[in-house]
């Protein structure tokens, strides 16, 4: 672009104005890994502790939850990552990061507060903790599949208070594959397909 | 009317780093390169031209050994913008 001084219309200036805040518009990064990690973390979590529970009666089944340290270093390794790669820094992002900021802190003092009071209906309160989540990164960043996937999440967790331990496992990775993996894996395709036409 | 658009605003290149600006929190000098498809010449200038009427903060630090500059745009910056847009709607209205 020239600098052409003071010798454009006032129809070209609103043009240029509307064409950069559209080009603004574009500069939403593909964040859909931290889903995917996180959804199949979880799930892979879910479906192992109900085999162990349930199939093989094995009772310290709660132990496979200690993959959430680890998910939680490969989740600040890409973090770092993005950080590196990152040329704008829009307001999305920002709010982004303190939501998300505040559900992982949030699952950290309920863990503290389910140790004293019992583990019994600790899936309930984190599909709703999973629905908070994507159902306003969803509506922040428009994609349907997450505002959907969030708002499923509330009646699932309702339902999930009355029933057993055993079917709340169940109810978690039935959560976290309609909030996170689903929704993740649309939201990797929409950016792929998006990539290709920009080429 | 024409001659009350802001002429800190009304030329092509700056008006172009306002506008990305405005929608963003801040933005890497790369970036507005990048998409204004200026040369790193001519948006330098432009970014102190800018900077010098107060539009908007030009922030120079180091990423990773590398030096980088950051540009966001002030509430001066915000407000300008805001009034050109709207000289630019009362131009455009009383023209139809």
């Amino acid at each position: 672009m020239h600098n052409q001084e003071n010798d454009f219309s006032p129809e070209q200036s609103l043009k240029l104005i509307t064409s950069m805040i559209e080009t603004t518009k574009n500069s939403l990064k593909d964040r859909s890994h931290y889903f995917l990690l996180w959804g199949w973390a979880v799930m892979t979590a879910c479906v192992s502790q109900y085999f162990l529970k349930v199939v093989m009666n094995y009772p310290n089944h709660y132990l496979v939850w200690w993959i959430t340290p680890v998910v939680l270093v490969v989740q600040i390794f890409f973090i770092v990552r993005d950080r590196k790669k990152e040329k704008v820094k829009t307001y999305i992002n920002e709010v982004s990061i303190y939501l998300w900021t505040a559900i992982g802190l949030s699952f950290f003092a309920a863990s503290f507060i389910f140790s004293k009071i019992g583990w019994e209906n600790c899936y309930a309160v984190y599909i709703i903790l999973y629905g908070i989540g994507t159902y306003v990164s969803g509506s922040l960043i428009k994609f349907r599949p997450l505002i959907v996937g969030g708002i499923i999440c509330f009646p699932l967790a309702a339902v999930t208070a009355y029933l057993s331990f055993d079917h709340q496992i169940i109810m978690l990775a039935v959560a976290i594959l309609i909030s996170y993996i689903i929704p993740g894996h649309l939201l990797r395709m929409k950016f792929k397909k998006q990539n290709l036409a920009n080429v | 009317m024409f001659k009350d658009l802001d002429p800190i605003l009304h030329s092509q290149l700056r008006l172009a780093v306002v506008s990305l600006l405005i929608s963003v929190k801040e933005a890497e000098f790369t970036y507005l390169k990048e998409k204004t498809n200026a040369t790193a010449g001519n948006l330098s200038v432009q970014i102190n031209k800018l900077k010098d009427a107060g539009y908007i903060d030009v922030i120079k630090q180091f990423k990773d050994n590398y030096p980088q500059t950051i540009c966001k745009i002030t509430p001066l910056g915000i407000k300008s913008f805001e009034e050109y847009v709207k000289n630019l709607q009362a131009y455009l209205g009383v023209k139809k």
